[in-house]
């Protein structure tokens, strides 16, 4: 019984992470622009389709497959930005709205490419790791290992680089942010970017663990809000640490109690957290 | 002011204009199909949407059919339901005025209960060729002569998960797990499975997900506890190769049973699993190499739609609704009519179709036809056993 | 804009005259329906300023009570509706009472009112022995209207598009009156600024949970005529994509107007019907509507007309 859930909290940390580099996109974007990007999950699915084929089709080796999805996903964001996000800078409604509408439209696109047949790619890292009677499978640890990295690295670059402290700077306070000489449509516009950019390595890395379709991508951006708000908005290891706290409620959930419920077990735990704590678990700001 | 009232009257006007377009010369058999070809759970409409799009161009192509001494060419019109029961039931109330008589599907349980009350009340005006497993219990009833089920049943003597189920346990089964997606049919199966399971002694335990998931970890976990002969995955291969991964990957199970879905998952995991036990109306792979008209059919398919034959990919559903389309033609130029659906319904259950299956329907208007159990093993080694129920 | 509703009630009154289509009949029902939801929505975001994401929740849940004490229990229609309101009534005073004393933030008020729904709809999914799950519930019978002859059931197409158009006129006519009130003032001035409206002494808490509870309660009546029209209740009535759904409606009429969700509603329920499109295109027009609406026409259809008529 133990070995299920060490296994399963283990598997709640790795399912979390992806939500968590999700999370990660949907804070930083919040934080900086005003607005929740929830085509974020509709990016990942782009990032995924990108290394699907780019790995698949085209025969490239995963890792560069995998690079150049993040690439093309981010040339989208950054032209979805300039066309489209640019004009939604601190409404918070009508950036919900638009994103919302690009969900449909590159649904639309992918669906005239592809079609809805799933597709599952060769396996890039087959085989389990046998730990102390736990089964670990490669992909999933390895996977998850890129996600800590990256947004352990995000962390570090955003506390100790003048670009980062900009952002911090800038989420704090607009205004004086500015006056600092801090040109924030620029700013705004990294980010964007940045947080598309992450969603499409999720993609990229998700079509790795899982098989893809063109729906895949809603379901990750809701767990990604959750776990972002259940963080509080802003905080960049909190996005992780949110991530985790879903990941893991619902795989333990779904050990103990009915797996159909799998999905409210995390709504839950998001509901109670911020109702002690109203800013979010990791969020100072009340 | 002005404007809105515009808009709104404009609105009413082209939705009358809508209904006024679709007049035809007469000449024309109008058919028509309702499925979700976009959305979650697209799958299998949009596969027999294919089928039978092919089969009408392949008759306009040949210049139509004979009945009596006139020609006649089939007008096909799709509707995307979105898997959505409000968009179906309109939708269908549409094909209705339009006096379309035939009409293929829903394969989606829910879709077919909303739409059932519509066609009932137009009972005798046409006829639906349903794929949706809950048209099974209204088949026989009063104002259901409408109906027709297109696919074999799960149970009964002659039904294809009676004699699934009778085969796995010739493999001595104690315990099987069934792992559903928590929806319309995946609660009908779990209920036709559990009657099937108990009558034959196998113990069974049963876990639900939600549409959408894609990490089975923890249920399979659980489920492996219990220490199954064999996992019973559904219903779908968008999931179906997640969980035959996750569960052989992570060591939950190496040996499943499905009574939906391909052989597409067991062959890319080949070497992980132990067995994998599946109904395949046909193994069109082995089929190609042995039967003519499979291999014209899946030549067509590729032309047509200039993509790759979807092997793996529910192809039975895509030809399933192809065959009917043929054998509907049949049956309309013994029957004499094009219009008369009461004499088409009865050549319809008198016949029996010889096209890539062997089709005929039993008395109630269950479709009764030819299937395989593709049974792989370690290695992928592929053993089919074949069914025929027709020749009952 | 003043004469715009009772014109367009006008036309609608007269419109099944010239409309001799089931289908056409049906959507027209449909986008009532739909459009008293997108009406009764508006009242808590476009009115409060509250992004409620539990609407299709009251909706569903309101089908659900009535569809299961008529089925089960042998309830007359109009008996049920009463203690289905009451539920959505209770649930709306608990969750926005939660919400509201936690003065949580718009888009936390979003997402918890989302949580609250997919709980329900969990629950309502997977409580097999009252619901059916995932099957959901037929409905055959229809409610029946007593006239002096005595009761006449309301089954065809135009008996449905009358008693539709009729729960449009009480959703509107609700909220209008209280927009036209003190009450609506007040609304007013904690969507502009809900501190500014503490310190003029407004009740905050009061009225935005008044707001949430009627907007609720009225979803609620849309969903109990709904299951029965449509003939079957499903827990999809529920998701979260119906809540969606009707923002896009209200955002299109026109989000500061009563009319404007009307219109949003109709269009939207009838384009997929008007426009043959494969599915693709249709699922990309959708979406590029919606982009185009809100960076374009940021006031909607209404928005539009407005100015137009200001210029000229």
């Amino acid at each position: 019984m133990s070995q299920l859930i060490i296994g399963q909290l283990l598997n709640g940390v790795i399912v979390g992470s992806l939500y968590g580099i999700i999370a990660l996109g949907v804070t930083l974007t919040f934080g900086l622009t005003g607005i929740v990007n929830f085509a974020l999950g509709a990016f990942m699915m782009l990032g995924a389709y990108a290394t699907w084929y780019l790995y698949d089709v085209l025969g490239w080796p995963y890792v560069p497959a995998v690079f150049g999805a993040v690439i093309a996903v981010g040339i989208i964001g950054y032209l979805c930005d300039r066309a489209l996000f640019q004009f939604t800078r601190g409404n918070l409604v009508n950036g919900l709205l638009v994103s919302i509408g690009m969900i449909s439209v590159f649904e639309a696109l992918v669906l005239a490419a592809f079609t809805t047949t799933p597709r599952d790619l060769t396996y890039v890292l087959p085989g389990a790791l046998h730990v102390g009677g736990l089964i670990l499978p490669k992909i999933k640890v390895a996977v998850c290992g890129v996600f800590l990295a990256v947004i352990f690295g995000t962390y570090f670059a955003l506390t100790r680089t003048w670009l980062g402290r900009a952002a911090f700077s800038y989420a704090q306070n607009p205004e004086a942010a500015a006056l600092m000489g801090i040109r924030t449509g620029r700013l705004q516009t990294i980010v964007v970017v940045y947080s598309t950019a992450l969603a499409g390595l999720g993609g990229g890395l998700y079509a790795s663990m899982y098989s893809i379709d063109p729906t895949i991508g809603s379901g990750y951006v809701l767990k990604a809000v959750e776990a972002a708000i259940l963080a509080g908005i802003g905080s960049v290891i909190g996005a992780l640490g949110g991530g985790i706290i879903l990941g893991v409620s619902e795989n333990i959930g779904s050990v103990f109690l009915p797996s159909a419920f799998r999905d409210a077990y995390g709504l839950v735990f998001l509901i109670a957290i911020l109702l002690v704590r109203p800013s979010g678990l990791f969020g100072d700001r009340s | 002011m002005l404007g809105s009232k515009g808009l709104l009257l404009s609105g009413f006007m082209a939705l009358g204009l809508l209904g006024a377009t679709n007049v035809r010369a007469e000449d024309v058999v109008k058919i028509g199909q309702i499925e979700a070809l976009t959305g979650p759970t697209a799958t299998y409409g949009w596969m027999s949407a294919q089928g039978a799009k092919l089969a009408v161009e392949e008759i306009n192509a040949k210049g139509g059919f004979k009945v009596g001494d006139k020609t006649y060419k089939l007008q096909l019109t799709q509707a995307d339901t979105r898997g959505e029961p409000r968009e179906a039931t309109v939708q269908f109330r549409k094909l209705m005025e339009e006096n379309v008589r035939f009409v293929f599907g829903p394969f989606l349980t829910n879709i077919f209960n909303a739409i059932e009350p519509i066609a009932k009340q137009n009972n005798g005006k046409f006829l639906l060729f349903a794929g949706a497993t809950s048209a099974h219990s209204a088949l026989g009833k009063p104002d259901h002569d409408y109906l027709f089920r297109t696919w074999n049943w799960d149970a009964g003597p002659s039904g294809f998960g009676k004699l699934m189920v009778d085969y796995l346990k010739k493999q001595d089964t104690k315990k099987v797990a069934m792992l559903f997606q928590n929806d319309a049919f995946g609660k009908t199966a779990v209920d036709i499975y559990t009657a099937l399971f108990k009558d034959a002694g196998i113990e069974l335990k049963v876990e639900l997900f939600e549409p959408g998931t894609k990490d089975f970890s923890a249920v399979l976990a659980k489920l492996a506890t219990g220490k199954p002969d064999f996992l019973f995955p559904g219903y779908s291969d968008a999931v179906l190769y997640d969980i035959v991964r996750q569960a052989t990957e992570s060591g939950f199970a190496n040996r499943f049973f499905l009574v939906r879905g391909s052989i597409g998952p067991a062959l890319k995991n080949k070497d992980a699993i132990e067995d994998y036990i599946a109904y395949v109306p046909k193994y069109f792979e082995q089929a190609e190499k042995t039967e003519p008209k499979v291999k014209a059919f899946i030549e067509n398919y590729k032309k047509t739609y200039n993509r790759e034959f979807p092997y793996d990919q529910a192809p039975l559903c895509s030809s399933s609704c192809y065959d009917h389309v043929h054998m509907l033609v049949q049956a309309m130029q013994s029957a004499g009519t094009v219009d008369d659906v009461a004499k088409i319904r009865t050549a319809l259950l008198s016949m029996s179709y010889d096209g890539l299956w062997k089709i005929k329907y039993d008395k109630t208007g269950e479709e009764v036809f030819g299937f395989d159990v593709v049974h792989v093993r370690k290695g992928g080694s592929v053993e089919v056993v074949k069914y025929d129920p027709t020749n009952d | 804009m003043k004469y715009a509703a009772p014109t367009a009630l006008l036309i609608a009154l007269f419109a099944p005259l010239a409309v001799h289509s089931d289908s056409i009949l049906a959507i027209a029902i449909y986008g009532f329906m739909a459009a008293s939801l997108a009406v009764s929505f508006n009242l808590i975001f476009g009115f409060t300023g509250q992004l409620s994401l539990f609407h299709a929740a009251s909706f569903g849940v309101s089908a659900y009570i009535v569809t299961i004490l008529v089925t089960a229990f042998g309830w007359n229609f109009w008996l049920a509706v009463v203690p289905a309101l009451a539920v959505v009534l209770i649930l709306s005073l608990i969750v926005g009472t939660i919400c509201f004393r936690f003065k949580l933030k718009e888009f936390y008020f979003a997402v918890v009112t989302m949580a609250f729904s997919e709980i329900l709809r969990l629950v309502i999914l997977n409580w097999n022995g009252i619901t059916n799950g995932s099957l959901g519930i037929t409905v055959v019978d229809r409610p029946s209207l007593w006239t002096p002859s005595g009761a006449v059931q309301i089954s065809s197409g135009i008996a449905w598009y009358y008693l539709t158009l009729a729960l449009l006129v009480i959703v509107y006519v609700v909220c209008q009156r209280i927009l036209s009130s003190w009450i609506g003032r007040c609304l007013a001035a904690i969507r502009l600024n809900d501190q500014l409206g503490e310190t003029l002494g407004i009740d905050v808490f009061k009225y935005k949970l008044l707001s949430f509870a009627v907007g609720s309660v009225l979803a609620g009546l849309v969903g109990a005529f709904y299951g029965f029209y449509s003939g079957f209740v499903e827990p999809h009535y529920l998701s979260i994509s119906l809540g969606l759904d009707i923002i896009a409606m209200v955002l299109l009429g026109g989000v500061g107007s009563l009319i404007g969700p009307v219109i949003g509603a109709v269009i939207l329920t009838a384009l997929p019907h008007v426009i043959d499109l494969s599915a693709e295109l249709r699922i990309g027009l959708y979406g590029s509507i919606l982009i185009f609406v809100i960076l374009v026409m940021p006031k909607g259809i209404v928005g539009l007309l407005g100015s137009r008529k200001n210029a000229a």
